[in-house]
């Protein structure tokens, strides 16, 4: 590692990785800040009736959706969230050959006593840390969100049960009182680092093939076209096959059928044996389904083969004189 | 030889860039490369440090192959890209750290500061908010700075005003001048005059001619208009005299050696009017590439067209 280049490199990301980090911790504080004002009985009756036509886009329980975890988990969903974090990953990775060349700073670089590998697998470590931080910040953001807001809930009136027939009658008919809960008593910010984690490995995943994109071409902003454009269509092809039982196949098709952050921060909550398990287990020890761990190393697979093939290709690839 | 090619070939899909292009430089020399645009001088310059890998044929610098070695080659070596673009987030004066930093730090940031000085260069500015010339200069500073046998300068005073190629040329004298090799290319044929020992013209991606400026300084052309035929060459002259026209108004011949004795046979024939021309780069240059006019006209040029169409550059005598 070079650290001229390193410095380089951190420099050109700083700006983006700063703007992006503040973005992402005070969005997931506001998250919490949110779940706190409002009350699951506000809309669970809602919830509950549509739940039937929706639960095939959710991969979590009901139950879990409606908790304080699962309502903050929802974040790691969001497209502040994941938008963020892979804006940050598409903008770093185009940059790295297709960026340089079109701005004609690579022949510069290049004519130092650097290698193209040294190039490229510096910014990457560059790229990787600044994912790796914008992950920290919306767990630290959650964090600051659970230690400090406070819930609001409803204490019912005292009542009294009836033997037999498992009814309890209120003692008082005053309004049930409103008290304040420290929202660290609702939930711990420790089981959202899985869904942090699934969210690092898919913006690694992202650079990754944003850096091979850009090692193969010479003009930015078609990197970012074809990186976006396989972006988009892998949502629309997982959400075709959640939604639509007859292409379910299609979600194989799809690098974000192993973004489930939500399903990961719920096995965390519930099944915490299997939280970083690489396959599911049930409580005979069978195996169910692929554990996190595994649906992440499909991730990063995807990432390491994509940067493997970008330094192959960047190795041996002629640089045009720029346009 | 410090750097030496053998049949360098690239080729595209769209054609051939550079075709069996076998040359030596010697170390200390300054080398010119000629041609017009896509003669292939930047194909071959890209070639010797390692962006492009060749179709066919080999290149080496100080021993070194230029594709498998490229790093060590590129140790050797500071290259000046004809566009050459520096960072824009940068302050100049960071980038010129950046750039000495990488080649191992040492005096080269003085050094770099100490051109840019020269150049007329105000570093403190960022590289966004730089003009092409004033990148330019930055770019040469941050490679003339770099402390290595070999300079590679892709069109080096491009985008320069007229003071500031006199410093450029100022410091590849100096580099020459501390045992430094050069290889320059340029359009510019009075540059490539002042500071070059040899340069090859390159046409069409193949290198077509190889000239040692020491031996052009010495050549002259007679340009004759004779009021009767003109006799034989005397035996004694013939080997260093070349006749390069000869219709019924004019002479035109070529010498390649020292004027005086000449003088005393040029005096017996039946001139009507004479000029005496120093050869000149413009000349040689213009044999390759003065073609195409000639040949858009109707068919391969002769010889003697090819010479007559020469436009004559340096200092002439002209005797009535």
């Amino acid at each position: 590692m070079n650290t001229t280049l390193l410095k380089k490199s951190i420099g050109e990301a700083r700006l983006l990785v700063g703007g992006l980090g503040v973005l992402l911790f005070v969005f997931c504080w506001l998250r919490v800040f949110i779940v706190s004002r409002l009350q699951t009985s506000q809309f669970a009756t809602i919830v509950e009736q549509l739940w039937d036509q929706f639960k095939d886009l959710w991969p979590v329980s009901l139950e879990q959706l409606l908790s304080y975890t699962g309502r903050i988990a929802v974040g790691y969903n969001e497209p502040i969230v994941v938008f963020g974090v892979s804006i940050f990953a598409i903008a770093r990775g185009s940059d790295v050959v297709s960026g340089e060349l079109g701005r004609g700073t690579l022949e510069m670089l290049l004519a130092q006593p650097v290698s193209r590998l040294q190039v490229l697998y510096t910014q990457a470590a560059v790229t990787v840390a600044g994912i790796a931080l914008l992950c920290v910040l919306t767990v630290a953001g959650t964090a600051a969100g659970i230690y400090t807001i406070k819930v609001k809930e409803d204490v019912p009136p005292p009542s009294i049960g009836i033997p037999g027939l498992g009814m309890r009658i209120p003692l008082s008919l005053a309004k049930p009182e409103k008290i304040k809960v420290p929202m660290s008593e609702k939930t711990k910010p420790g089981y959202f680092v899985p869904g942090a984690f699934n969210l690092f490995c898919l913006g690694f995943m992202v650079a990754g093939f944003s850096t091979l994109v850009s090692a193969l071409d010479r003009y930015r902003w078609r990197t970012i076209g074809i990186v976006v454009g396989v972006y988009v269509v892998s949502i629309i092809v997982k959400l075709l096959g959640q939604a639509i039982s007859e292409v379910a196949w299609l979600q194989y098709f799809s690098i974000f059928s192993a973004y489930e952050p939500q399903k990961f921060i719920s096995i965390a909550m519930h099944e915490p044996a299997n939280g970083w398990a690489l396959m599911r287990r049930d409580e005979a020890g069978q195996i169910r389904e692929l554990g996190p761990l595994g649906y992440n190393l499909i991730l990063v697979l995807c990432g390491v083969v994509s940067y493997v093939l970008a330094g192959v290709v960047f190795r041996r690839r002629d640089l045009p004189a720029p346009l | 030889m410090i750097v030496e090619t053998r049949l360098l070939t690239k080729r595209y899909a769209t054609g051939t860039a550079l075709a069996d292009c076998s040359l030596g430089v010697e170390r200390g020399e300054v080398f010119g490369l000629l041609g017009p645009n896509g003669a292939g001088k930047t194909t071959l310059l890209r070639l010797l440090v390692g962006y492009l890998r060749p179709t066919a044929g080999w290149a080496k610098i100080a021993g070194l192959c230029c594709q498998r070695e490229s790093l060590a080659v590129r140790r050797q070596v500071a290259y000046l890209p004809a566009e050459a673009a520096v960072f824009p987030q940068m302050r100049g004066a960071e980038a010129l750290e950046f750039f000495a930093q990488i080649r191992g730090g040492g005096d080269g940031v003085e050094r770099a500061r100490k051109i840019a000085e020269r150049l007329d260069l105000d570093v403190s500015r960022r590289v966004s908010f730089m003009s092409t010339g004033m990148k330019h200069k930055l770019a040469l500073a941050a490679t003339m700075s770099a402390d290595v046998p070999i300079y590679i300068l892709d069109e080096p005073t491009a985008n320069l005003d007229p003071t500031v190629r006199g410093t450029v040329l100022a410091l590849v004298k100096e580099a020459r001048a501390a045992g430094k090799t050069v290889i320059f290319s340029s359009h510019i044929l009075s540059e490539v005059e002042e500071v070059c020992e040899r340069v090859v013209i390159l046409r069409s991606g193949q290198l077509v001619h190889t000239q040692g400026l020491g031996e052009l300084r010495q050549q002259h052309r007679i340009v004759a208009k004779l009021t009767a035929a003109m006799p034989r060459i005397p035996e004694a002259l013939s080997g260093q005299l070349t006749v390069v026209a000869n219709d019924e108004q004019e002479v035109v011949i070529e010498t390649g050696g020292e004027l005086p004795p000449l003088l005393s046979w040029l005096a017996t024939l039946p001139l009507a009017d004479m000029r005496i021309e120093a050869l000149g780069l413009r000349t040689i240059y213009q044999r390759y590439h003065a073609d195409k006019s000639i040949q858009t006209n109707g068919g391969p040029a002769r010889a003697d067209q090819r010479c007559a169409s020469v436009p004559v550059a340096g200092p002439t005598l002209h005797v009535p």
